[in-house]
């Protein structure tokens, strides 16, 4: 241990679900008591009663309780907690709450706000990556709005080209160039349209990434000057911006542009002075030695799809965080890191993908979870858990680890097929679609994947259950009016006494 | 024949003939749900007569939240005229919006929610005449 380390003997998790019982699980491997928060909601969640002691902290809507800055203060200070773990989503890239936390004597466990200010602003990231030669999407907004100045800046940009309002969004006016003879029309077009809906027609210019591949870094820095970066993540598969699968390694990345992907990530850490772990997200275009990468941003926290990176490397993310925050130096080298095998990481929704993926909500009355070698199943529910429509509708995690990129698909494949959760719909029976389709086997599917496929994959997700298992439901009906009383959900199996009596025609 | 053989914790061994299944059946309030090789099934229980996953109902003239949710934008108000397909009310249940459109062409009888409510699935919304 390091000289200026301090021990965190207790610590607040100011997060909920899988998530929150992740730090927990971290925290009892390290001797750290945990104190977990709750809403309204969550009294009976599975992470309050794993937790050391826990704090009710408002509400169930997350603005009164999880994004509640004093309220979590303030259950930190009456538990005597010495530090914070804000997991993700909620309070965990807000710089007024690292802030906070500072200013209460507790130990963020996460960058400096400093860090989380300079990246939480778009142009202000982009900016200082540029500074620190991080490639970025070439892109331009020339102060001479010339048709000569706007062709000559599209020519340092690159085609295909992609013309927007300056002071647009949404999609309005954009326009896409492929080659310097479109630019007249498109510019005009753009130019109409930009002032029809914004009052201003100045133009933006910038590169196409024509099916990109969404590949980010994990990257972790000390406070005693060490970055380092845990390799890729490849996340391809999202719907609507929302990642789906993810990966590790990127089948795309050559070990060439792995190390430029990994040494550029570094360099926008450290253009911020980051400290502890966080990912910087990249386009990659193209694959081979011949692809090319953009910086997107850059997110300051642990992310939801860690798991497949300690699955590769070893590294337990969240002990390193641990012990960063607590001045401590990195518990591993560049050097020391290596990735080994194959893993795939598939979140588990509550949305029913046969009714355009409308989020669930209602009681779980049947929870079983895959079990076997390179399986792991980070989850918030447990049987009888209420799902409810105030939190994000991500209830668990399935990650599987093997040898082979294959050999993960179909563990996976077969660990969902072994995933049965009952009295609201998930989106497994999507995720199995996904994972047979021809496009995801031979690896080469773009972020725009799903938003084209997700219609085509819900429709061929199979509408009726085979035969005996419909029988097999009739004889469990048929049981219980015999018994008179219904089962406890999902125990009736042990108690029937008529196990003899299981005979039906199918 | 079906032979049925109880695991435990709610599951099944399913054998017929030579085929066999490992099936997971749970009875929740209103339905019966089944589980295999990835695919879920929901029975609905004989006279339950739920209305769940429904957005419309009774004679397409009552429209229903089709699950938990709260109400974010109104855009109809009672005498008002819309058409089969509006986005009549959007709803919002994890950080999702579901936008709720109209079953039928009509005149709104009346508004039985406000922004900001709470909505149970099965509660009429709003009426249409």
């Amino acid at each position: 241990m390091d000289d200026q380390a301090v021990t965190i003997r207790r610590l607040l998790i100011a997060n909920r679900g899988e998530i929150a019982r992740r730090i927990i699980r971290a925290c009892r491997e390290l001797d750290i008591e945990t104190v977990a928060v709750y809403s309204d909601a969550d009294a009976g969640a599975p992470h309050v009663s794993e937790a050391d002691s826990a704090v009710r902290i408002g509400a169930a809507p997350a603005r009164e309780s999880y994004l509640n800055i004093d309220a979590i203060i303030a259950a930190a200070r009456s538990t005597h907690a010495d530090a914070i773990h804000p997991g993700y989503g909620f309070l965990s890239e807000r710089a007024p709450f690292a802030r906070a936390c500072e200013e209460a004597g507790l130990i963020f466990v996460g960058p400096p706000a400093s860090s989380l200010e300079k990246m939480g602003s778009k142009i202000g990231a982009r900016a200082l990556m540029t500074a620190a030669k991080v490639p970025v999407v070439p892109g331009e907004t020339p102060s001479d709005q010339s048709d000569k100045a706007l062709t000559t800046a599209a020519t340092r940009v690159g085609f295909p080209a992609l013309i927007k309002p300056a002071a647009g969004g949404g999609g309005i006016g954009m326009k896409t160039v492929r080659d310097a003879a479109e630019l007249p029309g498109a510019l005009a077009a753009a130019r109409r349209e930009a002032k029809a809906s914004f009052g201003n027609d100045a133009l933006y210019i910038e590169r196409l990434i024509e099916q990109p591949r969404h590949v980010e870094i994990q990257v972790f820095a000390d406070a005693h000057g060490h970055t380092v970066h845990v390799f890729e993540r490849e996340c391809s598969a999202q719907r609507r911006h929302q990642k789906v699968i993810e990966e590790s390694p990127c089948p795309a990345l050559s070990p060439a542009i792995r190390e430029r992907m990994g040494a550029a990530a570094i360099a926008a850490a450290n253009a911020v002075g980051y400290r502890n772990a966080g990912t910087c997200e990249f386009l990659l275009e193209g694959s081979g030695d011949s692809a090319s990468f953009y910086f997107l941003e850059m997110n300051t926290r642990l992310q939801v799809e860690h798991p497949v990176t300690e699955c590769v490397t070893g590294v337990d993310l969240v002990h390193a965080q641990l012990r960063v925050a607590s001045g401590e130096a990195l518990p591993f080298t560049q050097a020391s890191l290596s990735q080994r095998g194959h893993a795939i990481e598939c979140r588990i929704y509550a949305e029913d993908p046969q009714q355009g993926f409308i989020p669930q909500a209602g009681t779980i009355v049947l929870y079983s979870e895959p079990q076997g070698p390179g399986i792991r199943v980070d989850s918030g529910v447990k049987a009888g858990s209420e799902v409810s429509i105030h939190y994000d509708p991500m209830l668990a995690k399935l990650i599987v680890h093997a040898m082979t990129r294959e050999d993960a698909r179909r563990r996976a494949i077969t660990a969902l097929r072994n995933y049965a959760i009952l009295g609201i719909r998930t989106n497994i029976p999507f995720l199995l679609q996904i994972l047979e389709h021809p496009q995801f086997v031979n690896a080469s599917i773009d972020t725009g994947f799903l938003d084209r496929e997700s219609a085509a994959l819900a429709a061929a997700i199979p509408r009726d259950l085979p035969p005996a298992a419909m029988a097999a439901v009739e004889n469990h009906k048929q049981r219980i009016s015999t018994l008179g009383t219904p089962g406890t959900p999902g125990t009736l199996g042990t108690l029937d006494p008529f196990s003899t009596l299981g005979n039906w025609r199918g | 024949m079906v032979e049925t053989k109880p695991l435990g914790d709610g599951w099944y061994l399913v054998t017929e003939g030579n085929e066999r299944w490992r099936v997971a059946i749970a009875d929740a309030p209103d339905a019966t749900w089944v589980f295999v090789d990835g695919q879920v099934a929901r029975i609905e229980s004989a006279g339950s007569g739920s209305t769940r996953g429904r957005a419309k109902g009774r004679g397409d003239s009552s429209v229903m939240a089709p699950m938990p949710a709260t109400v974010v934008t109104i855009n109809a108000a009672a005498g008002q005229r819309v058409n089969e397909g509006d986005t009549i009310i959007v709803l919002e249940a994890m950080k999702m919006e579901l936008p709720i459109r109209s079953p039928r062409s009509g005149i709104v009888k009346a508004v039985h929610c406000a922004k900001g409510d709470l909505v149970q699935p099965g509660v009429t919304l709003l009426e249409i005449e």
